[in-house]
């Protein structure tokens, strides 16, 4: 649409995530079938890992930062990976990328609590967009929103069309 | 007429039979027993060490088995979290344990997680496969028994033998008189035994498939994997001293003083 | 930093992209067998990979030999080891600390990116906020200090250097090893 330059890059973003996840998902795949069983969000975690860290230093690198979220098969644990291209990973309560993270980090650092449920992690969710519809220079048309519970992955509804005003 | 198949590891006799890894398994025949025992709390291993001299040095830990010999049982970890009981050639022994530990801490390295234990006893079977297809290679001749535990399944006991054919197990043997170990077993097993309870009945089946009727702790070695109360899971190889007192209590340690006379 | 019959080794847990705080869970000392262990600095990414590299490597030496490594034979290793990509190297400054299981006595040594060994005596700094921290352990490090001196001592250091420095904090790690004891205590540190 409007603006190409900047919906032009983040349009190239979403591709190359795209391409390095379907070799992941490859992956990952191959292991159930292999074993019988799924790998748990920390092990997958240290195994893209790895593979962006070869990558780093090969020829040409993947250039791709990427947040993963699991609920771990046995323990039913939940766990967050914040992981950037050049393959630092960290587990963390909350996360974000790209420019995000200067607007979002300090909501999240102020409303997150270890123990809240999903419900009110939606509300947080909604409170870091508000903040971006209103801050951020681009139109970012909006969101979808997942959450990895231990019965699966579902697709949340999400209201884009919100209109956030300043206040 | 055999000597036109059996000769090679790659070739099927007109009986369907490879010759080569039926050798190995004989070659396993003349070893020391090893057994494996299941319980609810635990997993006992049990070896015998044959003694061919006493000029052989004795290792002061009980996991080395003297170097370099035919034939020997001996413990040994093939990665931190599995220990496993070998039954053949130490030699060929050496070679497969080490490629299990690195197969091991490859995958820690690529998953920051221990190897389910089904997955490294697959790596060393499919190691042992190999060698019963591709051409001018000898088959290893050992079998094992492995004793692990992971989060999915808890404890777990396997058997490897060459042919690269392995199985789940509750209680198993391998070496010498495999076969009068297992019937033993068999009887005797009982479902959701206790460690302490499995680890009388490997002495007890060993006492019976050894040669001489009276153990000393010289002559087996024992090791378990076990949890601990507050639920860490520990992997120990038994003393001298352990063995001694284990044996004393079921009543099979050689008497201290015909061992004088 | 060296202690009587004690070591101490110390990192802040912070991981950030220039200013700005990523995580404030994200350790850089490591321990490798009873008494021995490695703290990493530098690029994340090769925090994380020396670190599991090591683990690797001290794991299979551990298996082979049937015995721990001595934290002078772990210091060559890391050298060696970091030597080898003497053309392309990891971007970290590692330091080891570590009691010798024979005789128990201390012993701390720091590298730069390509693996010179640096020994020393009293103490080893690196990171972004080495400078700051050279002049804590300049002037608050004595000779023969024991366990509860050094944790003291190394905790006092680290958090008034870290706190000069815009790119660390956020939280410690202090551990204070000695023979046949490892203390770890967990530092709350300003979380701002």
């Amino acid at each position: 649409m409007r603006g190409a330059t900047i919906l032009k890059a983040s349009d190239d973003k979403t591709r190359q995530l795209n391409k390095h996840t379907l070799y992941i998902q490859a992956n990952a795949q191959l292991y159930s079938m292999r074993n019988e069983t799924d790998l748990s969000p920390t092990a997958l975690a240290h195994y893209v890992r790895g593979q962006l860290a070869t990558s780093l230093r090969s020829r040409k690198p993947y250039n791709v930062n990427l947040l993963l979220g699991g609920v771990d098969p046995i323990t039913h644990k939940p766990s967050l990976f914040w992981l950037d291209y050049l393959a630092a990973l960290a587990p963390v309560p909350y996360a974000a990328h790209g420019y995000a993270q200067y607007y979002c980090l300090s909501i999240l650092d102020k409303h997150h609590h270890p123990d809240m449920t999903l419900v009110q992690g939606i509300k947080v969710l909604e409170m870091c967009t508000d903040e971006l519809k209103r801050r951020l220079p681009i139109d970012f048309k909006g969101m979808i929103v997942k959450a990895v519970t231990k019965d699966g992955i579902r697709d949340i509804e999400f209201n884009d069309d919100k209109v956030v005003k300043c206040p | 007429m055999s000597r036109r198949y059996d000769s090679r590891t790659t070739i099927f006799s007109p009986e369907g039979r490879l010759y080569q890894v039926e050798y190995a398994l004989e070659a396993i025949s003349h070893a020391g027993t090893a057994i494996g025992i299941l319980a609810k709390d635990g997993i006992v291993l049990a070896a015998e060490r044959k003694v061919t001299s006493k000029l052989l040095e004795q290792d002061t830990k009980p996991t080395r088995s003297p170097p370099g010999g035919f034939h020997k049982c001996k413990s040994a970890d093939p990665a931190s979290n599995m220990i496993c009981a070998v039954a053949g050639m130490t030699s060929d022994a050496n070679i497969l344990i080490n490629f299990a530990r690195q197969s091991a801490q490859r995958y820690l390295l690529t998953y920051n997680e221990d190897i389910p234990c089904e997955q490294l006893v697959r790596k060393l079977c499919d190691l042992k496969q190999g060698y019963t297809q591709h051409g001018g290679l000898r088959p290893f001749g050992v079998s094992f028994i492995y004793a692990g535990w992971d989060p999915q399944r808890q404890f777990q006991l396997y058997l490897s033998n060459p042919s690269g054919n392995y199985g789940g197990w509750k209680a198993t043997s391998a070496g010498a008189n495999k076969a009068s170990a297992d019937s033993l077993l068999k009887q005797d097993y009982k479902e959701d035994c206790t460690l302490k309870e499995a680890c009388g009945m490997a002495v007890k089946v060993l006492s019976k498939t050894m040669d001489s009727t009276k153990l000393s702790s010289e002559k087996i070695e024992f090791a378990t994997v076990g949890q601990t109360a507050d639920g860490k899971i520990y992997q120990r190889l038994w003393s001298a001293d352990e063995i001694t007192t284990l044996l004393k209590e079921h009543d099979l340690a050689k008497d201290a003083s015909a061992e004088d006379k | 930093m060296v202690g009587k019959d004690c070591v101490a080794i110390a990192c802040d847990l912070r991981l950030g992209l220039q200013a700005l705080t990523v995580s404030n869970n994200f350790p850089k000392v490591f321990q490798y067998g009873d008494n021995v262990f490695l703290g990493l600095t530098g690029l994340a990414t090769d925090v994380s990979t020396v670190s599991d590299l090591f683990r690797y490597k001290v794991n299979m030496y551990r298996l082979r030999e049937e015995r721990a490594i001595a934290p002078s034979t772990f210091a060559n290793l890391v050298s060696s080891s970091l030597y080898e990509r003497r053309f392309g190297p990891y971007f970290v400054s590692p330091v080891v600390a570590g009691l010798d299981p024979k005789t128990g006595a201390p012993f701390i040594c720091g590298f730069d990116s390509i693996g010179c060994i640096d020994f020393a005596k009293d103490f080893i700094v690196s990171g972004t906020a080495s400078e700051q921290l050279f002049g804590m352990c300049e002037s608050l490090w004595e000779p023969n200090l024991g366990p509860e001196d050094l944790f003291e001592t190394i905790s006092q250091a680290l958090l008034s250097a870290v706190d000069r420095d815009a790119l660390s904090g956020w939280g410690a790690h202090v551990y204070v090893i000695e023979k046949n004891k490892v203390t770890k205590r967990l530092l709350k540190g300003r979380q701002d």
